[in-house]
């Protein structure tokens, strides 16, 4: 049992693996595996060969070497640490800052545009070795295509930087301290000081400083729910209660928080061979997936790529058999590279994600990785943790029983808004022991802030009960100042049960008042009477029925119920000075008066259920997967909608309809839920089978493997996955998903390191923003490279039409990179401020393997509609411009060779003019800045054209999008600039036009 | 179309352990459909459809079968997707869809071209074929010499007349414009020393002044045939880049004068122009442009270089003199002037 226990934890990077195997088989398979792996999985597994949990003390102080009382020594402790190492997780693998920005120069169009200013320089090599005194053009151009690169990877190796660093201050640690006994003497040492062997203690609000065994407790309670995702506090004490160590109650686990009480233990695991240093290193081990915009824009990169090798050599090949020298050739195929590649789309692409992701971190979702800003618009399956994230990770009061009657409490984060019936004397009773039969107090000094913000001393459910007093009744602590405690007996595992003695209110009356509450069952075995309307009756078999009936509806609901009860003294039996002995119970404890039930759960947020309605309708599936119980997940999933109103699981068929679970038609039923246990024994196929049939899905106790394997389930649908969790048991699976969501509030380091993207005020809702922002993105990225596109046309045309057909050259390399890099950036940028053209959140998250970025239609109507209207319109003005210099179009036919001879000083035109090679050259520049302008011209008008898909632009409006016109205005003023500005500059040949 | 074609292919190729979301595809089908990004044609379009095929073979890779048929196969499915002729489809389009394809493009193509043609015979109207539109790029006339032979080094080998003897060919083909024959057939002479005008209409024909070549006696070929190359006194003839309405400006001849550009001055000695002025008459301006001015003969200045130091590399500049030319631009060596290099070897 305990063996295969373990095999949850094991890593095995291939989850689908794991649930078919069996404990037989394990030897059997670690020979398939590759020596790493094993290698890997049997050092863990030798780790969690854990059975610290069954030894007894004296076996343990024999195993660690230790002593219980006087703990180890110093010599042996620092031995120990010599050992072991620090008692820390080790951080996760960290890429080298140079190897991430020479990934940056390297990647997308940087490569190409390296061989285009190598071969520039190679080219001004071999014309200087033939001739001293060679044009400096090319070495320029080569400069330039370096500088492009080098600027554009710097930009955005910064753009990274910046937002990583947003990450790098909640990695911070507060440094920790723990209470340790080592050479007989009690002292605070630092927390990664700690070895095997040390005896340390614990008290209520220590964060557990390793993996400790426990070998005393007084009522020490520990919350798990980073480990487990269980919210209630879970009971700690010496005893062995489990065979799994995870399960039994003597081990207390690193980086969780003891509650309340003390606890005294010994230290078995340190740092990272602690479970939850394990969960970390399955984290790291999973290799996280590229993102589905990096895949697109790959795809992107690759398109153009091809388009522009493909071209270039093809030209390169028509230039060399068309007799040019192979030199000219090289020149034009580099002119052909830089033509083609949009030099600005990526740096365009960096700031318009990290637009939105400024945007979205002022709407609490921070992003952590820019290109996650995307992938959550196209975001398929949710797997949404349940504890924090869908629910407030506290309990609250949902349901009141009184009266033969069931009310509902409002669970919301406020809980104001309370609108069950409370005029009925039972109520005032059952408030009475509510306020009075807890122990919970509120930390003093928080008078002005709201109730349902203070800070509680106290457990969960006693904190839930003080705060739903203090909102209905006012101040509790007056109340219980007035009716004062005179005895008490606090909660214990074997009473099952609560209970005080009170003083009543009226000094008049010297009755002394028992209240009670504790487990239902036990509480109705002590009474006698029930309260009914504010008078006690008997207690009949109807209101035991009624009872049974309501405990059992509100347990349904997978809700924590409790009874409640009271009794007053008479006054001659127990008169004011009576002496109330705790111990021999010297008071009555049976034949009291039955007021009510009260349940309590771990409400969900108030804004869940209409996020995931939203998310359903934006046809994202959400599955729940959670550590919780079934039946508790279920109730959850059930409140904010993951399972609908409408909808049945197999179970709730076969109970409507009576009949076995086997023989319900399983295609009938919507909803699932599945356990941890149930998805052990699961192949990936039955797995897979259930993610597909099922629409509305519960994954209840599970595992951090399992989450893992169900993450990998849905990526076997080819579904972009979302994961979102908040504890250590969650990072696997946030690292494996597409974007893994982590909370900001509630959730532990492991699990924000592991993520994507963290939502700041850990509401649900906040993801359907984040969904919304994505889908937009996506959208008006395609608007931006059809955009870029476009003047790709008219950039090459220009390369080919001179050299097939011999026209002086229409535009300059340099000219065209200041297009790419001047006037169209800004409009480019500005289109990721367009509004979204109908309700993007009403449409199918798109398909990663169908919905391209750049799709065919795309391409070709940007180059084969717009791009060649554009290039048209560019040629158009070039011979606009040589005409009126005096050199018509078709006198411009096979005259490049002669155009560009430096001695030929008397190059005819039209008009029978001779011109000097400086003046062609200054004409070619005119040329250049005239198809500039061309080509700015109508990329304004093209701007126009790509604010709207499919929408006309009207109904999208010309100037909601105010970003467009400074576009516009950018682009205009940057081209007066160039022209009229740094006309005299020769080197980046512009010249004023007239 | 794409629809079609995977539905009809899915129950054929049994999906092996890899399996779909069916109704997620459908749906997602539809959002394409909806998505439909550009205009009709787009829809209709095609471009071999990467995707399609990959996903085909992948298809074909879930069957598990052998890897040597899986070639074949891969192949047969390229020339399916190339011609199917079961369903008579090309590319994934049938005739039809082809044709319409065609038909669209044809018509949104012809339309550009129409639109296009029709700026240009615009702009065509908006020019005149007599006078340029801006003249300002050449205001000021550039400069060239004859004989030009790609290079303007002059080295030559006098008494090895195979370094020479192109320089003389050159020379003579150019002067045949200028015979005295021809230009006495074709050309009026007009009175030297004042511009030679005509008014009238644009598209009137004008009427060219002569320039004989006798004009350049020494160095017109017709005593020397070899130009003085053979005797290591080379002529270099000067012309004026032709400028359409070019006057020199106050009826002052343009003239030339030439000398070392770098070093001893003294290492020309002498030159002889021809005509003696050493300048362009003023008889020859304007200039009309080439459409009416058919038969205008630019002017020449022959410098005759008959004592210039021999063995070594002599630099020569020559620049135009007069009212309002410019011959200092420091970007343009040909504006005004020229350089060029004589390196005689005896």
């Amino acid at each position: 049992m305990s063996r295969k226990t373990l095999e949850i934890y094991s890593v095995e990077l291939d989850g689908t693996k794991d649930t078919k195997q069996t404990d037989q088989e394990d030897d059997k398979k670690y020979n398939d595996l590759d020596l790493k792996k094993s290698h890997q999985k049997e050092e863990l597994k030798r780790e969690l060969d854990l059975d610290d949990h069954k030894l007894t003390s004296e076996e343990l102080e024999q195993k660690y070497g230790t002593n219980i009382i006087t703990g180890l020594s110093s010599a042996r402790a620092a031995e120990h640490l010599a050992r072991d190492g620090p008692n820390t997780l080790s951080p996760p693998k960290q890429t080298p800052e140079i190897i991430k920005f020479l990934k940056q120069m390297v990647g997308g169009f940087s490569i190409l545009l390296w061989i285009g200013a190598v071969l520039c320089w190679i080219a001004y090599g071999i014309q200087y070795v033939n001739d001293k005194s060679a044009s400096l053009d090319s070495v320029y151009l080569g400069v330039v295509l370096a500088l492009v690169v080098i600027l554009t990877g710097i930009f955005a190796y910064y753009q990274e930087a910046k937002s990583t660093n947003i990450m790098a201050s909640f990695s911070k640690m507060i440094p920790q301290e723990a209470l340790v006994i080592r050479d007989s003497e009690k002292k605070v040492i630092p927390a990664e000081q700690l070895v095997v062997g040390d005896i340390v203690e614990i008290k209520g609000g220590d964060q557990i400083p390793a993996d400790i065994r426990l070998l005393s407790s007084q009522g020490c309670k520990v919350d798990n729910s980073s480990l487990t995702g269980e919210s209630e506090p879970q009971p700690r004490s010496a005893e062995f209660t489990h065979e799994n160590p995870l399960e039994t109650k003597n081990i207390g686990f690193y980086s969780t928080t003891c509650l309340e009480g003390t606890a005294t233990g010994v230290v078995i695991n340190t740092g990272d061979r602690t479970v939850i240093g394990r969960i970390a290193s399955l984290a790291s081990g999973v290799g996280s997936e590229k993102t589905p915009i990096a895949t697109e824009i790959e795809h992107f990169v690759h398109i153009v790529a091809g388009v522009a090798v493909s071209v270039g050599l093809l030209f390169f090949i028509i230039a060399v058999s068309l007799k040019y020298q192979v030199l000219d050739s090289i020149i034009f195929l580099i002119g052909i590279i830089v033509a083609n590649v949009p030099e600005g789309l990526l740096a365009t692409v960096t700031v318009t994600l990290s637009l939105t992701a400024k945007r979205m971190a002022k709407k609490n979702c921070l992003v952590k990785n820019l290109e996650a800003v995307e992938t959550l618009g196209s975001t398929s399956i949710i797997c949404s943790d349940k504890t924090g994230t869908l629910t407030q990770n506290r309990m609250a009061v949902a349901h009141l029983w009184f009266d033969n009657q069931i009310f509902m409490a409002d669970t919301s984060e406020n809980q104001l808004n309370q609108a069950f019936d409370q005029s009925s004397g039972t109520w005032a009773s059952l408030s009475k022991i509510i306020a009075l039969c807890n122990r919970a107090e509120f930390r003093p000094g928080q008078e002005n802030i709201p109730i349902m913000k203070k800070v509680v001393v106290g457990d969960a459910s006693e904190t839930a009960l003080l705060k739903f007093s203090e909102v209905i009744l006012g101040d509790v602590m007056e109340i219980r100042k007035r009716n004062r405690k005179v005895a008490e007996i606090p909660f214990n595992s074997t009473n099952k049960f609560q209970l005080s003695i009170h003083e009543t209110e009226d000094p008049e009356d010297k009755h002394f008042l028992v209240v009670m509450k504790g487990a239902p069952e036990r509480i109705l075995e002590r009474c006698s009477t029930i309260m009914i309307n504010g008078q006690e009756q008997p207690l009949g078999k109807s209101n035991a029925t009624a009872f049974h009936t309501a405990y059992m509806e509100l347990g349904g609901l997978g809700e924590r119920v409790l009874g409640f009860c009271h009794l007053y003294l008479p006054e001659d039996e127990f008169p004011e000075s009576y002496p109330f002995d705790v111990d021999a119970m010297n008071f009555p404890t049976s034949n009291l008066c039955f007021v009510g039930l009260l349940s309590m759960i771990d409400p969900p947020r108030s804004t869940v259920p209409d996020a995931v309605a939203k998310c359903r309708s934006a046809g994202i599936k959400v599955i729940m997967v959670t550590g919780d119980h079934p039946i508790t997940a279920k109730a959850v999933a059930k409140s904010v909608g993951v399972i609908s109103a409408s909808s049945e699981t197999v179970e709730d068929i076969a109970r409507r309809c009576s009949i076995a679970v086997e023989q319900v038609n399983k295609r009938d039923a919507r909803a699932a839920v599945v356990t941890g246990m149930e998805l052990k024994d699961m192949a990936p196929e039955q797995l897979d089978e259930i993610l597909a049939n099922y629409s509305e899905i519960v994954f209840a106790r599970t595992s951090p493997q399992q989450k893992l394997i169900i993450v990998e389930g849905c990526q076997r649908q080819d579904a972009v996955v979302a994961v979102t969790g908040d504890g250590v048991n969650d990072s696997p699976a946030l690292k494996k998903a597409d974007i893994g969501i982590a909370m900001g509030i509630a959730g532990s380091d492991a699990a924000k390191n592991a993520a994507d993207m963290v939502l700041l005020d850990d509401n649900f809702a906040s993801i359907v923003t984040g969904v919304e922002e994505g889908r937009l993105i996506f959208d008006n990225l395609k608007k931006t490279i059809a955009y870029t596109l476009t003047k790709n046309i008219a950039e090459l045309c220009p390369f080919l039409i001179y050299i097939i057909v011999g026209l002086p050259l229409p535009i300059g390399t340099i000219t065209l990179l200041f297009i790419d890099l001047g006037t169209d950036i800004i409009p480019s940028i500005a289109l990721a401020y367009e509004k979204a053209e109908s309700d993007i959140m009403n449409r199918k998250p798109r398909h990663k393997k169908k919905d391209r970025l750049v799709n065919h239609q795309l391409a070709i109507y940007s180059y084969l509609h717009i791009g060649l209207m554009q290039a048209l319109g560019a040629f158009l003005v070039y011979f606009t411009v040589y005409a009126q210099q005096g050199f018509w179009p078709t006198s411009l036919i096979n005259l490049r060779v002669r155009w560009e001879k430096d001695e030929l000083n008397d190059v005819e035109d039209s008009y029978g003019q001779e011109w000097t090679r400086y003046q062609r050259k200054y004409l070619e520049w005119t040329g250049y800045t005239a198809f500039f302008v061309g080509i700015m011209v109508q990329q304004i008008a093209d701007l126009i054209i790509r604010k709207t898909r499919r929408n006309s632009i009207f109904q999208q409006g010309l100037f909601r999008n105010k970003v467009i016109w400074v576009g516009i205005a950018s682009q205009i003023i940057i081209a007066l600039i160039l022209s009229y500005g740094l006309g005299s500059v020769t080197a980046l040949s512009f010249t004023m036009l007239r | 179309m794409r629809r079609q074609l995977r539905s009809r292919r899915a129950p054929a190729f049994p999906y092996g352990y890899r399996y779909r979301l069916d109704d997620q595809d459908e749906v997602n089908q539809n959002y394409l459909a909806d998505e439909e990004e550009e205009a009709e044609e787009a829809q209709v379009l095609v471009v071999p459809d990467l995707e399609e095929e990959e996903e085909k073979e992948e298809e074909e890779r879930s069957q598990g079968q052998p890897i040597g048929n899986a070639w074949w196969q891969k192949l047969q499915i390229m020339i399916e997707y190339l011609w199917d002729p079961e369903r008579r489809i090309s590319l994934a389009q049938t005739g039809q869809s082809w044709s319409l394809i065609l038909f669209i493009y044809f018509f949104f193509y012809a339309s550009l071209a129409a639109v296009i043609t029709l700026c240009m015979y615009m702009l065509f109207l908006t020019i005149s074929p007599y006078m340029p539109t801006f003249t300002e790029r050449v205001k000021t006339p550039g400069v060239m010499i004859r004989p030009f032979a790609h290079s303007l080094n002059f080295n030559f080998n006098v008494s090895e007349p195979d370094t020479w003897q192109h320089y003389v060919i050159s020379l003579n083909g150019f002067l045949q414009g200028y015979n005295d024959s021809l230009q006495e057939e074709m050309n009026v002479d007009c009175p030297p020393g004042q511009y030679f005008i005509q008014d009238g209409n644009e598209d009137e024909d004008k009427k060219a002044c002569q320039f004989k070549r006798s004009f350049l006696k020494n160095c017109s070929g017709l005593e020397d045939p070899t130009f003085g190359y053979a005797t290591g006194q080379p002529c270099i003839l000067l012309k004026m880049n032709r400028i359409v309405g070019f006057r020199p400006e106050l009826g002052d001849p343009v003239k030339v004068s030439c000398k070392v550009q770098r070093g001893d001055e003294d290492d020309i000695r002498s030159i002889n122009y021809y005509p003696e002025s050493a300048s362009f008459d003023l008889r020859y301006y304007p200039y009309y442009g080439k459409l009416t001015h058919v038969n205008y003969t630019s002017p020449l200045v022959a410098m005759h270089f008959t004592d210039v130091v021999k063995n070594q590399a002599v630099p020569v500049q020559c620049q135009l003199k007069g009212k309002g030319i410019i011959n200092d631009v420091i970007s343009d060596h040909f504006v005004g002037r020229v350089i060029f290099t004589l390196n005689i070897e005896t």
